[in-house]
């Protein structure tokens, strides 16, 4: 049976149903990531041992009657920043390559918990980006490929799993967003991406770029998978102090999901969304806004509030990050890294002073209330993920696409406010490659969010279109 | 597309976190290149240099100081906004107390 794109929901079925088996399905991805992985350099180990023994385990469970919903011997994949026990998590960088962490991140328990078997620890750019790489080739694994079309990149710095989820590796992943990390390769690789808000899952055991930024989602076939995973994964966990304890239930198809009695969404577009940008990236946009056309009443023009998002995001990231690998920079090791701008990408850091880094997060207090009351006006704003299509692998993100100098910024603003935010399929551009299609909503409104993609998914097969790779 | 001196600062600071930002500054980045790094900026990539004196080549530097400067313009605009005494940073400090 051709297991390969199929949902975690017809997974789950299928298992459930006892047509198939979570050993069988564990055989069948690992097959996959071993045989066709290297193709788009998206593995960094396979999990095999584990992946065997977890199925194993969800059979024997499954056969007994015990039910650990809908993940239940599904297989997936995790970002190698996520540590796992007994296999190596090298953050995609040389001078981590053979680290081996003694536990599981509890997003890792939290899915073994609901019976889900973990068979590949995937590729990164190298320390997720944090050192300024400015083109594709930063990861010891070498460039991630999109599988649309390999000589262009996957994205990142989530790589690995954009990839794996598109080439039918796995059935999700779980990738890690401090800035763009999970709707730009959910965008290239033309899959499901949600980025939640900070806090609504435990960071514990992931590798820290950026403590008061990072976030940990998961990359999917859809935004109902996306929920599903999500579901599983969020909650307060003592060793993240950061963590809360919101959970994340998806909301029925309401008519009125605003609750303003009316019976369409209020979606923004933010000022120049589709101005300046790859002509079939702003043509996929506005047929994607047509397609949801009799559920939204579309603002067009909206503009965020005039603050200084770039400084404050740029400031945080630099001073949290020269500390989090500030062993890095003292010991040298920055230059066994693959990129040649992220061996001195760290040291610009060093001149970042205490009292501007501390304003950085004093103004972050203001900007948080400001975006807030901006972003209840709508339930949603809309943009286009990314303005152009991938970058071609050997071009620097600078002159990958040369004269595509506009859209407007959302992915900036709202990771460092930490609100979340959802990438989903919506089209195809120039060279075969796919196109995204993003909504961002307050804090903790992911249940808006997914519904909102999922209304988009159920009247669109983008994200069931299957790369040329078999 | 013309930006000012600026917003370009901004979006060189937003290119340390998010590198493909750099699609957005390619024709303001021209500009900026002619542009002389500050005297603070060339300083405190000395600073750098001190603290590690035989680490980096010319270009290592050069590249060290354009990043060191156009992230001083960014925080320029960090002060433009208004905060009080009272507006504290967004994180809690909070005291730890073991079992007894």
């Amino acid at each position: 049976m051709d297991f390969a794109f199929l949902s975690v929901v017809e997974l789950g079925r299928l298992l459930r149903e006892k047509k198939t088996t979570a050993a069988e399905l564990a055989a069948y991805f690992l097959d996959r990531l071993e045989r066709i992985g290297p193709r788009f350099n998206a593995v960094v180990t396979v999990t095999r041992e584990r992946a065997l023994a977890e199925a194993a385990q969800a059979d024997r469970e499954i056969h007994q009657g015990i039910g650990r919903g809908p993940l239940h011997g599904v297989p997936y994949g995790v970002k190698d920043l996520i540590a796992t026990k007994d296999y190596p998590t090298t953050w995609g960088a040389e001078p981590y390559r053979q680290q081996k962490l003694d536990a599981d991140a509890t997003v890792v328990e939290r899915l073994g918990a609901a019976g889900a078997v973990l068979v590949a620890k995937l590729a990164m750019v190298e320390l997720a980006g944090g050192m300024g790489y400015n083109q594709p080739n930063a990861s010891f694994t070498g460039p991630g490929k999109t599988p649309w079309n390999p000589g262009y990149w996957s994205g990142g710095s989530s790589s690995g799993p954009g990839a794996a989820v598109a080439a039918g590796l796995v059935p999700f992943a779980i990738g890690s967003e401090t800035s763009g990390s999970i709707l730009t390769p959910a965008a290239y690789c033309g899959v499901t991406g949600l980025r939640p808000t900070y806090g609504l899952v435990s960071r514990h055991g992931a590798m820290a770029l950026a403590w008061t930024m990072d976030k940990l989602g998961p990359l999917a076939r859809s935004a109902e998978d996306c929920a599903i995973v999500l579901q599983a994964i969020v909650g307060r966990d003592p060793k993240d102090p950061s963590s809360v304890g919101r959970g994340f239930r998806p909301l029925p198809l309401t008519p009125s999901p605003s609750g303003r009695g009316g019976t369409k969404w209020r979606i923004g577009i933010p000022k120049g969304a589709d101005k300046d940008i790859q002509p079939e990236v702003a043509a996929n946009f506005r047929a994607a806004l047509k397609v949801l056309g009799d559920r939204v009443d579309i603002v067009e023009d909206v503009e965020l509030p005039d603050l200084p998002y770039g400084a404050v995001a740029g400031l945080i990231i630099a001073a949290e990050g020269a500390s989090a690998f500030d062993d890095l920079l003292k010991d040298g090791r920055l230059s066994q890294l693959t990129a040649p701008e992220d061996r001195t990408g760290g040291y610009p850091a060093l001149a970042v002073s205490a009292p501007d880094y501390l304003r950085a997060l004093r103004v972050r207090r203001p900007m948080q209330r400001a975006l807030d009351e901006f972003l209840k006006k709508f339930d949603a704003l809309a943009v286009p993920t990314r303005n152009t299509v991938a970058t071609p692998l050997d071009k620097s993100f600078r002159d990958g696409w040369p004269g595509v100098t506009g859209g407007a910024n959302v992915i900036g603003p709202t990771n460092v406010v930490g609100v979340p935010g959802v990438s989903v399929p919506n089209g195809f551009g120039v060279q075969g490659l796919p196109t995204g299609l993003s909504f961002t909503a307050r804090a903790f409104d992911e249940a808006k969010l997914v519904t909102l993609a999922q209304l988009y998914q159920d009247r669109t097969d983008w994200h069931t279109r299957r790369p040329p790779i078999d | 597309m013309d930006i000012s001196r600026r917003e370009f600062a901004e979006r060189l600071a937003l290119v340390a976190a998010a590198p493909w930002f750099l699609e957005d500054l390619k024709p303001a980045q021209h500009q900026q290149q002619a542009q002389e790094p500050t005297g603070l900026a060339k300083a405190l990539t000395e600073a750098v240099r001190l603290r590690y004196p035989d680490r980096f080549s010319a270009d290592d530097l050069t590249a060290i100081t354009r990043s060191i400067d156009g992230r001083l313009h960014a925080i320029e605009r960090l002060y433009q906004t208004t905060l009080t005494n009272a507006d504290e940073p967004d994180f809690v400090y909070s005291v730890y107390r073991g079992a007894d």
